[in-house]
């Protein structure tokens, strides 16, 4: 469409040549329009953290930073237990990624590779399931929970958190999986390899980036996760980040730039392994399943 | 909410093929055995593999079965039984069984189906609000220009960020005091103090729409975008040559060829705003007055908050029943979708 219109531009004609223009420079503001209110909230989030709060503790706040300071860092983890947090969460998430990682290639495996009765039906099973509000069933868990006295262990919370990142991570391994050919497999299987030994020597060697995928997602929704932690932890020293962070306030105890510092610092991995796994799913969406 | 959004990329194109009635798999299977029948020794290990992988399945399949029914559906079976019951943990006193009462007080009671409107006005205006900036964003960057790889990276970000430091930056924002938002609204007519942002109703269901489509519009974008590149160029070209303009082209070529994609994100979008609970927790906690308090927060503020857990897992019900409408209207729509594939 635009190659046409391009061509027609350069066909000298006056008119054509004017509206070319024009409508490439509306194109251009509205893309840096609504990229500008887009990005808008992170670039405060980025000014809020390296400027002195003299600065944003004033109103109207200047939009473009005044002075760059790095103090506020050790401050942060100074004057709050955020160290501790983040181990709390590092552990959850460790816990949940191990355990979903383990769970995942063997779902998946059977969902891709095998052909079995109830395999669709177990396809739609991992489907509803990972529709349900988790609020659905975290008041009887709770209740169950209490009675049995499992509440506030973190092993307890990794194991919620697996039951909710599961059906998705197998979902996405599946999707690797199903780009093994299947004739490497038959031709293992008549080779006299079980289906059993297939999957370690032939399967997952060829799906190495599929795991990381898995395991970055399961690691990183444990990491993220709320609504589980705030209701199933009751003692600070098990609190994890996503919970600790809330007890900051921005306009009253805390210093803004170090508020924002510690959105920052609980973000920073999150954001950069969900950045590299998007590239990595594009580049699935768009080879489709290419078959060797 | 990262986590469904990967998931359901996969999800398109795999529920395609896991409904398409052809075995393809099976066949070749079936080829290679029928490929390979030289000795009755090979005979004897064809059939012990093949039994072997008959059983396969049914034990990898097993462990996760057993773990989600534990985690997921016994739960929510035993939330079914307690909506009958009254339940007090605080004295550990077995629960008591009182019929129906749970039911007829939330049916009876106007507080319910107040929440319930507050839920629709959320939901359907976060799938209006994401789905439309993920359609905008979509139409724009699949138009060639300079810099469109960085600011498709930079459209990501929001998408990529944890819910609870999203709304950290919010609160900051809306700080009436301090919040650099009050800059902008002060440039309209008639604005001539900071707004409570969060105290008037209506703004604070309006700030928490926004934040949540925010939040969520970047993975629609993304799907529309590959949706978009997948409509053939020709139909374009084809129709410019007929002397369509650009909306025609839009709406004639581009609307009808995204369809059944649209439809799927819309359903998505409804299941997420539905289950949306982090960021109207931490923004309003319901608030003010209840204006923002969907069935989620509300089921949250009965448990937790009044420890009524017996009304709070009636409630649950109530919840579970619109997810599983909604659930079915996705299943449906996947499997049309994949015959429209097959």
């Amino acid at each position: 469409m635009n190659n046409a219109l391009s061509q027609r531009a350069h066909q000298k004609s006056p008119v054509a040549l004017v509206r070319h223009v024009v409508s490439r420079v509306l194109l251009y503001a509205t893309i840096a329009l609504v990229s500008i209110i887009t990005i808008f909230p992170i670039y405060w989030m980025l000014v809020s953290t390296f400027q002195p709060s003299k600065y944003t503790l004033h109103y109207p706040p200047p939009l473009i930073p005044q002075e760059i300071i790095f103090n506020q860092f050790s401050d942060l983890f100074g004057n709050y237990p955020i160290a501790r947090w983040l181990t709390n969460s590092l552990l959850i998430a460790t816990m949940s990624m191990l355990l979903c990682l383990s769970l995942t290639v063997l779902g998946a495996y059977a969902l891709s590779n095998l052909r079995w009765k109830g395999r669709s039906l177990f396809g739609m099973f991992l489907l509803v399931t990972q529709m349900l509000p988790e609020i659905l069933i975290v008041i009887p868990l709770y209740i169950i929970y209490q009675r049995l006295n499992l509440t506030d262990r973190l092993s307890t919370l990794s194991l919620i958190n697996v039951a909710f990142s599961l059906p998705i991570c197998i979902w996405i391994l599946k999707g690797v999986f199903d780009t093994v050919p299947g004739e490497v497999l038959d031709a293992a299987v008549v080779d006299g390899c079980t289906e059993w030994t297939a999957l370690w020597r032939i399967v997952l060697p060829l799906a190495a980036p599929g795991l990381v995928a898995v395991a970055v997602v399961s690691f990183f929704s444990a990491w993220n996760e709320f609504l589980f932690a705030v209701i199933m932890l009751s003692s600070a020293e098990l609190q994890p980040a996503s919970v600790g962070l809330t007890t900051l306030k921005a306009t009253g105890f805390t210093p803004v730039e170090q508020y924002m510092a510690a959105g920052l610092v609980f973000s920073i991995l999150p954001v950069v392994f969900y950045l590299m796994m998007q590239r990595y799913i594009i580049s699935g969406l768009t080879a489709g399943a290419v078959k060797g | 909410m990262c986590l469904e959004e990967i998931g359901f990329i996969k999800r398109r194109i795999d529920l395609a093929r896991l409904f398409q009635p052809e075995d393809n798999q099976e066949a070749r299977h079936t080829m290679s055995y029928a490929l390979d029948t030289r000795s009755a020794d090979d005979e004897a290990k064809k059939v012990k593999v093949r039994r072997r992988l008959h059983l396969l399945p049914y034990m990898l399949a097993l462990p996760i079965v057993l773990y989600e029914v534990l985690f997921l559906v016994y739960p929510i079976v035993q939330g079914f039984i307690g909506s009958f019951q009254r339940i007090e943990l605080a004295s550990r006193q077995p629960p008591v069984w009182v019929g129906f009462s749970n039911y007829q007080r939330m049916l009876s009671d106007p507080e319910f189906w107040k929440v319930m409107r507050v839920t629709l006005t959320f939901t359907l205006l976060v799938i209006f609000v994401a789905v439309g900036a993920g359609l905008l964003t979509a139409v724009l960057f699949n138009r060639p220009f300079k810099f469109r790889g960085i600011a498709r990276a930079a459209m990501m970000l929001p998408w990529s960020f944890p819910e609870v430091p999203v709304v950290m930056i919010f609160l900051w924002i809306l700080s009436p005091q301090f919040g650099v938002v009050n800059i902008f609204a002060r440039m309209l007519p008639g604005v001539n103090e900071n707004p409570q942002w969060l105290l008037v109703p209506w703004l604070a269901m309006a700030w928490v729409v926004l934040i949540a489509s925010w939040k969520a519009f970047p993975f629609y974008s993304l799907v529309i975008l590959a949706a978009l590149q997948s409509v053939p160029q020709e139909l374009y070209e084809a129709a410019e040559v007929d002397g369509a303009n650009r909306f025609q082209l839009f709406w004639h070529i581009t609307i009808p060829s995204i369809r059944t994609t649209l439809e799927l994100l819309v359903v998505l979008a409804s299941i997420f705003s539905f289950k949306q609970f982090t960021i109207i927790y931490l923004l309003t906690g319901g608030g003010p007055s209840g204006a923002t308090e969907t069935i989620v927060m509300r089921i949250y503020n009965t448990a937790f908050r009044f420890y009524d857990y017996s009304y709070a897992t009636a409630l649950g019900v109530a919840g579970f029943i619109v997810s599983l409408i909604i659930t079915a209207f996705f299943i449906g729509l996947q499997s049309r979708r994949a015959q429209e594939v097959a």
